[in-house]
Order: structure tokens, then sequence, then C-alpha cells
């Protein structure tokens, strides 16, 4: 596809974050896990290790533990702005879901697709918008005077 | 007696038969699931009658700690809330109607399975208050030029439901209000906003209740422009009244440039003389146009509201914030 047809969006905020202060997107985190399955062998190693520093770092984002039984163990992530991110954690060690949690926490919650450019501002333009006089002499156009027209 | 016997084994076996066929009924049958098309079907077929079934309250699905998610959102936004007061600010009045009710058709007696919760009525009013007082003086500070009506729109702009619920939706208010009707509907989510703001007032103080309104609600006056927000329907008269305020002389409007004049594309240029000083210059299609535009742009520069005026702001530590050197032909 091309860039026309994919969605895309421009770099934003949430709210403006970050301007007055900064608020952490992830307001839930859910780890759901089966108490024996081998795919969960991961999720449970991250729980025994590294769910409580995550927890106690981030007191903003509620976490929730909640064993069943199944197959796919799997991350359910809740934004601020009501986004909700699942992600499939099977087979990942815990080091992997880790790395995965802290992502999800630095994530806005905005959608994951093609940002037009790297940068973006309100106003775009400095010289303001082009009208036909823009980068003319400063001659062009002028309205004179009605002694200098009735004279010409 | 051989026959008699045989009969009696094959009865047995009968029976024997039989209780392994119940017991086989019993559990489970391995083969293609051959109902379950229909199946899908039909639900398929009621998804498209009805629609799609109507949003769940967030506390009604799986995973809800209503202490902890209130604890988190006091975290979240860097503030010491009490939680009781907290907890108390989105209980709406609302909720405890429709809870009562629903007590009392379930036929509970109102002593036995009475219900013990302050709802936000006064934190409401409190609140709703407060932020008008913070923000008509957050106003005058920022923009020390701006004549009275202009920044009661500026408040009115900040304070009017739609940017405060857009600012609630997007800090988590919503998920913890309690409220009778699902999706929350936005004179509930105001009032409860107010009410968390109320709270935080009674909590951290006035300066910290400050403070959260400067970080989240005025941050949404960055990239407005000023008459989006305030409906002026003659900016000439009000310019006008303005010069006259200040001692100015009237000014006066010239053509400065025009092209195409007989195209259907027109473009003038009128500029405003004020003391033989170009005071402010703007575009149109038609002469009028082009006149009040210019007069937006000689207003926008008075007041101290320009597109390049220097950013507001919104350090940690100043509470207050003051702009007196941003101000446009402050000295002449």
């Amino acid at each position: 596809m091309t860039g026309r047809g994919t969605p895309s969006r421009f770099l934003q905020s949430v709210l403006q974050n970050g301007v007055g202060r900064y608020v952490c997107q992830l307001k839930r985190i859910s780890l759901i896990f089966s108490k024996n399955a081998q795919s969960s062998l991961g999720a449970r190693n991250f729980i025994e290790e590294g769910v409580v520093d995550f927890a106690k770092k981030n007191p903003g984002t509620v976490v929730y533990i909640s064993p069943e039984p199944c197959r796919i163990p799997r991350i359910v992530a809740e934004y601020l702005n009501g986004t909700v991110k699942e992600e499939a954690i099977t087979s990942k060690t815990s080091q992997q879901i880790s790395e995965l949690v802290t992502k999800l926490t630095d994530q806005s919650g905005l959608d994951i697709i093609r940002i037009r450019k790297p940068y973006h501002t309100d106003s775009p333009s400095i010289q303001g918008q082009w009208h036909p006089f823009t980068n003319r002499p400063p001659a062009a156009g002028v309205i004179r005077p009605p002694s200098d027209e009735t004279s010409a | 007696m051989a026959s008699g016997l045989l009969a009696t084994r094959g009865l047995l076996t009968l029976l024997n038969y039989q209780q392994a066929c119940r017991s086989v009924l019993v559990t489970q049958t391995r083969h293609k699931k051959r109902w379950m098309r229909a199946y899908v079907k039909i639900m398929e077929a009621k998804l498209k009658l009805e629609g799609p079934p109507p949003p769940k309250r967030r506390s009604e699905k799986p995973n809800w700690d209503y202490h902890a998610e209130v604890e988190a959102f006091s975290a979240r936004l860097q503030e010491n809330f009490q939680l009781e007061r907290l907890k108390t600010a989105f209980v709406n009045p609302c909720y405890v109607r429709v809870e009562q009710e629903r007590r009392g058709a379930l036929g509970l007696e109102p002593e036995v399975a009475a219900l013990t919760l302050k709802d936000n009525g006064a934190l409401h009013t409190r609140g709703e208050a407060f932020v008008q007082d913070f923000l008509s003086d957050w106003c005058r500070a920022s923009f020390p030029s701006l004549p009275a009506k202009g920044t009661a729109a500026l408040v009115n702009h900040l304070k009017g439901p739609e940017v405060v619920c857009h600012v609630a939706r997007n800090l988590g208010v919503e998920d913890l209000t309690m409220s009778a009707e699902f999706p929350v509907p936005d004179e509930v989510l105001y009032g409860t906003f107010c009410a968390v703001v109320a709270a935080l007032e009674e909590s951290s103080g006035p300066q910290r209740a400050g403070l959260f309104l400067r970080d989240f609600l005025t941050a949404q006056l960055i990239g407005k422009d000023l008459f989006d927000m305030w409906s002026v329907v003659n900016p000439m008269g009000l310019l006008v009244e303005e010069c006259t305020h200040r001692g100015l002389p009237l000014p006066k409007p010239r053509l400065l440039r025009a092209a195409g004049a007989s195209t259907v594309l027109p473009l003038y240029f009128v500029g405003l003389y004020c003391d033989k000083k170009l005071l402010a210059e703007g575009p149109g299609e038609t002469l009028l146009a082009a006149e009040e535009e210019a007069a937006r742009a000689a207003l926008r520069k008075l007041y101290g509201y320009m597109e390049n005026r220097q950013p507001l702001d919104f350090s940690p530590v100043s509470p207050q914030t003051s702009q007196s050197t941003n101000q446009a032909l402050s000295s002449g």
C-alpha cells in the first residue's frame, strides 16, 4: 500500500500531556495466566520476580493478577483515553515480559499507525498563509494615493 | 439348566452394555460439531437485528478494585487526595437515588440495607465556584490587557462542559464516576470533575487545586485563537471603543494592496493606521472583510493575544503566571 492508503495521524499527545505535568497514561494492567500451563511459565516467573517492583514504581497504574485456566497467557493494558490493548505472552520469558510491560507503560494509548511527520505544530507557517504578494517586491500591487493616479 | 444359565448371563451382559452406553453418553463425544454453524449463524443474525450490546461500566467487568483505582487516580495525578473525600466526590446524587430505589424494589427494609453514601452535591457547588474564581484570576493575570468581556469569554470556554468533559474523560474520571446512567452524561461528568477539584482543595489547599486546574484545564488553551472563543460581531466597533478607552486617535482604514479585483478571486489588503503608524493589516476577498480582518489583527495585538506571543507559563514552581512583559504596544 502506498502512503496515502494507510491510515495515518499527526504526532500528538493526550490532553497536552507533559505541558503542565506528566501523567502516566497506563491506568490499568491485568496479567491473565494459567497456574500450571507450560506456556505461562514466564508469566509466573515475572509475577514472582518483577510485578511487585513494577507496581511500586508505578503507583498510578493498577495491576491485577488473575490466574485462570488458559493456554494463552496475556496482558491487557487499559489507557486513560479508553484504549484497551491485549498482548499475548505465550512462552515469553520473565525478562521479555518485563520489557513488554515497560513498553506498554511508556505508550500513550493513541493508535499505533503511521505518523505523518516526526514533529507537529498548530501554526505550521511562520510567515503566514501564501497570498499573491508573498515574495514579491514591495511595490507590486500597491494602491497609490489618488493624486498620483490622476497625474498618471 | 444350561439354557437358564445362558439366559441370565445374556441378561447381565445386556444390562452391562446399557450401563456402559449411559456412561459414554454422559461423557463427551468427539466429532465435528455440526450444530455449531447453525448456532453461529443465529448469533450473527441476532447481532445484526439487535445491534451491538449496550456498553458496560468498567466496574461491571472483571478485575475491578474500587479502592485501588481511587488510590491510583490520586497517585497518577501526583496529588495527595484524602481518599474519603475523593470517594465522596465520585458519588453523584442521581446514583444514590437510583440505588435507594433499587434496594426498595428488592424488598429490603430501609433500616436493614441503609445506604450510608454521601453524595457530592456540596462539593460540586464548591468546586464550580472555585473553578470560576481561579480561572478568572488566572486569565486576568495571564492576559492583563484583555477587557472583562474577553476574560469572561475565555473563562466560559475553559469551564464550559465541552472542555471540562474532554479533560475529565482523558483523566479517567469517567470510570470512577458513580452515576445512574451509563455512558455517563456530560452534566454528571462535569459535576464530578468540579467535585474532584473541590476535594483536592479541601485535601491539599487552594494552591495545589489551582495548580491542578492550571496544568489540566488551562493547557487546553494552547493553539486556540482568541476569536474562536470570543465571538465578536463587530470588531471595528470594538477597536474604536478600545482606542478611545486608551486615548489613541481613531484607527483609519487604508487600502494597501489589491489584486485581481475583476476576477472571481479578488484580494485586498487593508491596513489600519493609528496616528500615522500602521497598527495592523489584514487580507480579505472584499474590502469589508479585509477591514474586519485587519481590525481583528489589531485587537489581538492590543490585547496581547497574538500567535507569536510568549508561551504560557506552566513551570511547576510558580503558582501564578505573570506575562506582563509580553504585551504588545505596551509602550505605544
